[in-house]
């Protein structure tokens, strides 16, 4: 048999606009995608396990809506909104994505998921741009305290050579 | 310049030829000499690069030997990775959850169309029950 799927969790930053995730899945692209794009799916794995996801809507059209909310213990919540721009199953998907929490909403960033199935694996490349760097670097860091110089380009690329 | 730890060690980042002088650094400990090779610059400009890696406390360098080879400092890397750590994290604990979510679909799947499993039974009976009837209708 094959060696099993490479999961590790590879995050780069490949623009100074972009935020790049691969990741690998022991499974074919149809169940992949399912499991993105199903509510009763997607409530299964989506979030932390210290966040609640009381409400997950899925309008899995061009033009349509979805909506996440994520509470956490203390009642705060993350909403996450968007509005899909390309289905096409069971290999790629793109949004428009905006995230929003007490005191703070996000501009829109652009979502794009693609799957790409090879001997039952399924490689996922989800790469998320936003509209300015400092709204990148602000996802990457997202909910750790302002102040760190934004000077990381290609730091994750860095670190992950490290091993 | 005050600065935390954790800010010297980004402030350090900043720069492209530091940031390629980790990453070749990564790979093995080196010479400052073997360092400068690939880049067109004079040895005391990379030196001033080291010092400022070295200050961060993103290498280190042996006192001892003459040609005070240069390597990675692991710690500050792990600080680092601590930052990023959030995204990661949330990103790591949703794909790990997804992993498991995988292995139950692929085994409904399989349960619902393997011959394998209790559907052969229920195959069987099916075509018994279907055939009693044709059987009936032909006579």
């Amino acid at each position: 048999m094959d060696a099993r799927a490479d999961k590790t969790l590879r995050i780069t930053t490949p623009s100074d606009f972009e935020i790049a995730m691969t990741r690998q899945f022991d499974a074919p692209r149809r169940l992949v995608f399912d499991a993105m794009t199903r509510p009763e799916y997607v409530v299964r794995w989506l979030g932390c396990d210290a966040f609640a996801m009381p409400v997950c809507e899925i309008d899995l059209r061009v033009g349509g809506t979805y909506r996440f909310v994520f509470r956490s213990a203390d009642g705060i919540e993350h909403v996450l909104t968007g509005t899909y721009r390309e289905v096409v199953r069971p290999e790629r998907v793109v949004f428009g994505e905006t995230i929003s929490m007490p005191g703070f909403t996000s501009d829109e960033y652009l979502v794009t998921s693609t799957l790409v199935e090879a001997g039952g694996r399924t490689t996922l490349t989800t790469t998320i741009k936003h509209p300015t760097k400092e709204a990148r670097d602000g996802h990457l860091s997202s909910g750790i305290e302002q102040g760190v110089a934004p000077a990381y380009d290609r730091l994750a690329d860095v670190v992950a050579g490290m091993g | 310049m005050a600065l935390d730890p954790l800010s010297s060690t980004f402030a350090a980042l900043a720069d492209p030829t530091r940031r390629a002088i980790l990453a070749r650094l990564a790979r093995s400990e080196t010479s400052v000499m073997e360092l400068a090779k690939p880049f067109d610059m004079s040895l005391p400009a990379i030196s001033k690069h080291l010092k400022v890696l070295e200050h961060a406390g993103l290498i280190s360098r042996t006192r001892e030997a003459q040609r005070r080879p240069c390597r990675i400092a692991p710690a500050s890397f792990r600080e680092i990775d601590g930052w990023l750590g959030n995204f990661r994290r949330f990103w790591d604990d949703s794909l790990n959850r997804l992993d498991d979510l995988l292995e139950q679909m692929k085994a409904e799947e399989a349960a619902k169309s393997s011959p394998r499993t209790n559907r052969k039974v229920t195959k069987l009976k099916v075509r018994a029950t279907r055939e009693k009837p044709r059987g009936r209708t032909r006579r």
